[in-house]
């Protein structure tokens, strides 16, 4: 009896720590959010942004956009022996691109983006606060929130949307590629199809905003996790873990939150 | 365990006034020797700072005298660099006050923190230099963050401060080709690159070559006399410290144990001081991190470990 209390007892315990810890570094990750992502940027400072969208962003685009030409054949080939048994395959353009638009551009580059550009921010910034580089900063006059980790933070949530663009016009491409130049659908029809259906506001800017939040959400876990990590290589390489696994989780869960709130009313 | 602070608190408050006795006794000392230690640049008054359970520090009090150098000692573990980042705004005491030039660092905001610090350098134990920058351009930085000056000129500081310690030819190479020693020169003429009014220098001796190890000894000692700079140095290499200091704490146990000119603590009579200055390995300063008793312990682990690879056999 008092084993199944002293039981209980732990488990309620351990379950209470763990929840003022994870709210602690929610906590911790929001003043942070503050500082670094709030402020007049100086000239130097849009100086660091530029030099961050180059190893952010310039850096994952190959394997954005390589991503994005397989996703859109794919999608051109199981969408063509679906719709073929209709006879509506003239309506593949539509389907590829608003597959693309509203869903698998944003989040697929998002999760590529987590792995790619995620955990190096993660690791960088880890291993600057292992060798004691931030706190060099610190003791210098400088703050690390707003040299290193603002224009890392920004430089994700820019680059993750323009990334998401590509993924999705060279998706669209690779999707003719197939449709069009292999399977023989009239390539009018392909790009008709998608010009009368795809909205601009309702599609492309809805996907836009996808991917905005995705970039400030996964830039933000990744930037947080180096900053607040422990300082040694176990730390590190567990933070550069749960970059990924958080925000992939991040990613998929907001995805349907907001296609909820987006198109949730169409069907 | 809960009372732990309580039951250190009442040996503490009577260190800590034995401390201020101590204090009155050896600044009318130090006059004699041109130590005044009322004209101080850094106070210390009753600092505790705990990590975990551990009370790392239960009551420093100390006067870091403006142009001098000083030294605080005391073996490895005991929180000698903590103490640096607590004066340095890193770290917040539990309780006590650490004043810079009348400042009260903890009670500053984040914006005048770093404002201050500007004032003054940090040598760290590592380095701590850019590693994506080069040399020079490590030197430079403070420069290029905290002034408006001509590319032209911050050369030449940057060249005459890599000059003072012999590593102007080191100037294009990256951190990651630098060796040890030269790591932490490349990272002290950074900490003068704005010749700060304070500098910390934590364990600049330690892991450096006999050669090296007497040019840093006369850089920290022509800064001084130079510069002006008040100097403080924390470390465990007794030699060399006792002879650039011109005014030496002693901590232990969370407090600070001796004090005085290195003429002075050199004759100490107190065995605890004697046993710490002279290195003699034993003493009543125990050299151990606090653990259960050495026999006990090695007996548990053959127990424990037979029985391990008792059951490793029988299953
Ligand atoms: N980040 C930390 N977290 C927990 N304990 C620490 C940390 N840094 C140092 N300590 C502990 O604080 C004590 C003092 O450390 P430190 O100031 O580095 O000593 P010193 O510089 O005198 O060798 C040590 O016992 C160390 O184990
Ligand atoms: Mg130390």
């Amino acid at each position: 009896m008092s084993a199944l209390n002293r039981g209980l007892l732990g488990s309620i315990t351990s379950l209470g720590r763990s929840s003022i810890e994870v709210i602690a570094a929610v906590g911790r990750a929001g003043i942070l959010l503050v500082q670094a992502g709030i402020g007049i940027p100086s000239r130097e400072g849009i100086g660091l942004w530029v030099r961050q969208m180059h190893f952010v962003g310039v850096l994952s685009l190959a394997i954005v956009l390589v991503s994005g030409l397989f996703i859109g054949m794919v999608l051109a080939l199981q969408g063509y022996t679906i719709l073929v048994g209709f006879g509506a395959e003239e309506a593949l353009g539509q389907m590829v691109s608003l597959s693309l638009l509203r869903e698998l551009a944003p989040v697929v580059a998002a999760l590529l983006f987590a792995g790619r550009a995620g955990s190096a921010l993660t690791a960088e910034i880890g291993l600057m606060k292992a060798t004691e580089q931030l706190t060099s900063m610190e003791m210098i006059g400088v703050d690390p929130l707003k040299r290193i980790v603002a224009p890392r933070l920004w430089a994700g949530f820019v680059s993750l949307p323009l990334l998401t663009i590509g993924f999705s016009v060279v998706g669209i491409w690779g999707g003719k590629l197939v449709g069009v130049d292999w399977l023989g659908i009239y390539e009018g029809a392909y790009w008709s199809s998608m010009q009368s259906n795809v909205d601009f506001i309702g599609d492309v800017m809805n996907g836009v905003v996808k991917s905005l939040v995705f970039g400030l959400v996964v830039s933000w876990i990744a930037v947080f996790q180096g900053y607040d990590l422990i300082p040694t290589s176990e730390g590190i390489s567990r933070a550069t873990t749960r970059t990924v696994v958080y925000s992939s989780l991040a990613v998929l869960g907001l995805d349907f939150v907001l296609t909820a709130v987006m198109f949730g009313d169409i069907g | 365990m809960t009372e732990l602070p309580g039951q250190t608190a009442t040996p503490t408050d009577a260190n800590g006034q034995d401390a201020g006795d101590q204090d009155a006794s050896s600044s009318s000392l130090g006059t004699e020797s041109g130590i005044d230690l009322d004209d101080a640049l850094i106070r210390v008054e009753g600092l505790r700072f705990t990590r975990g359970e551990r009370e790392i520090f239960s009551g420093i009090e100390l006067k870091v005298p403006r142009g001098k150098i000083t030294a605080i000692m005391g073996p490895s573990g005991t929180g000698k660099t903590t103490l640096l980042k607590l004066i340095g705004g890193q770290l917040t005491p539990s309780a006590g006050r650490v004043e810079i030039a009348g400042q009260h660092v903890h009670g500053l905001s984040r914006r005048e923190l770093f404002r201050m610090r500007r004032r003054m350098g940090m040598l760290f134990q590592s380095g701590a230099l850019f590693s994506d920058l080069s040399v020079f351009e490590n030197v430079a930085f403070p420069l290029r963050v905290h002034t408006d000056l001509p590319d032209a000129m911050i050369r030449d500081i940057v060249l005459i401060k890599l000059e003072s310690v012999g590593l102007r030819g080191a100037r294009e190479l990256m951190p990651a080709e630098l060796s040890g020693g030269m790591t932490r020169r490349v990272a002290l003429a950074r900490a003068i690159a704005l010749d700060p009014d304070l500098i910390m220098y934590d364990e600049p001796f330690a892991g450096q070559d006999p050669i090296s190890m007497g040019v840093l000894v006369n850089l920290i000692r022509r800064l001084n006399d130079a510069l002006d700079m008040t100097a403080l140095v924390v470390s465990h290499d007794i030699k060399e410290t006792l002879t650039i200091a011109d005014y030496v704490y002693v901590i232990a146990d969370g407090k600070v144990m001796a004090q005085g000119t290195p003429a002075e603590l050199n004759a100490d009579a107190d065995p605890r001081v004697a046993q710490f200055i002279h290195g003699k390995p034993d003493g009543p300063v125990p050299f151990h991190y606090p653990a259960p008793d050495f026999e006990g312990d090695i007996l548990d682990g053959r127990e424990s470990s037979a029985e391990s690879s008792g059951r490793r056999q029988s299953s």
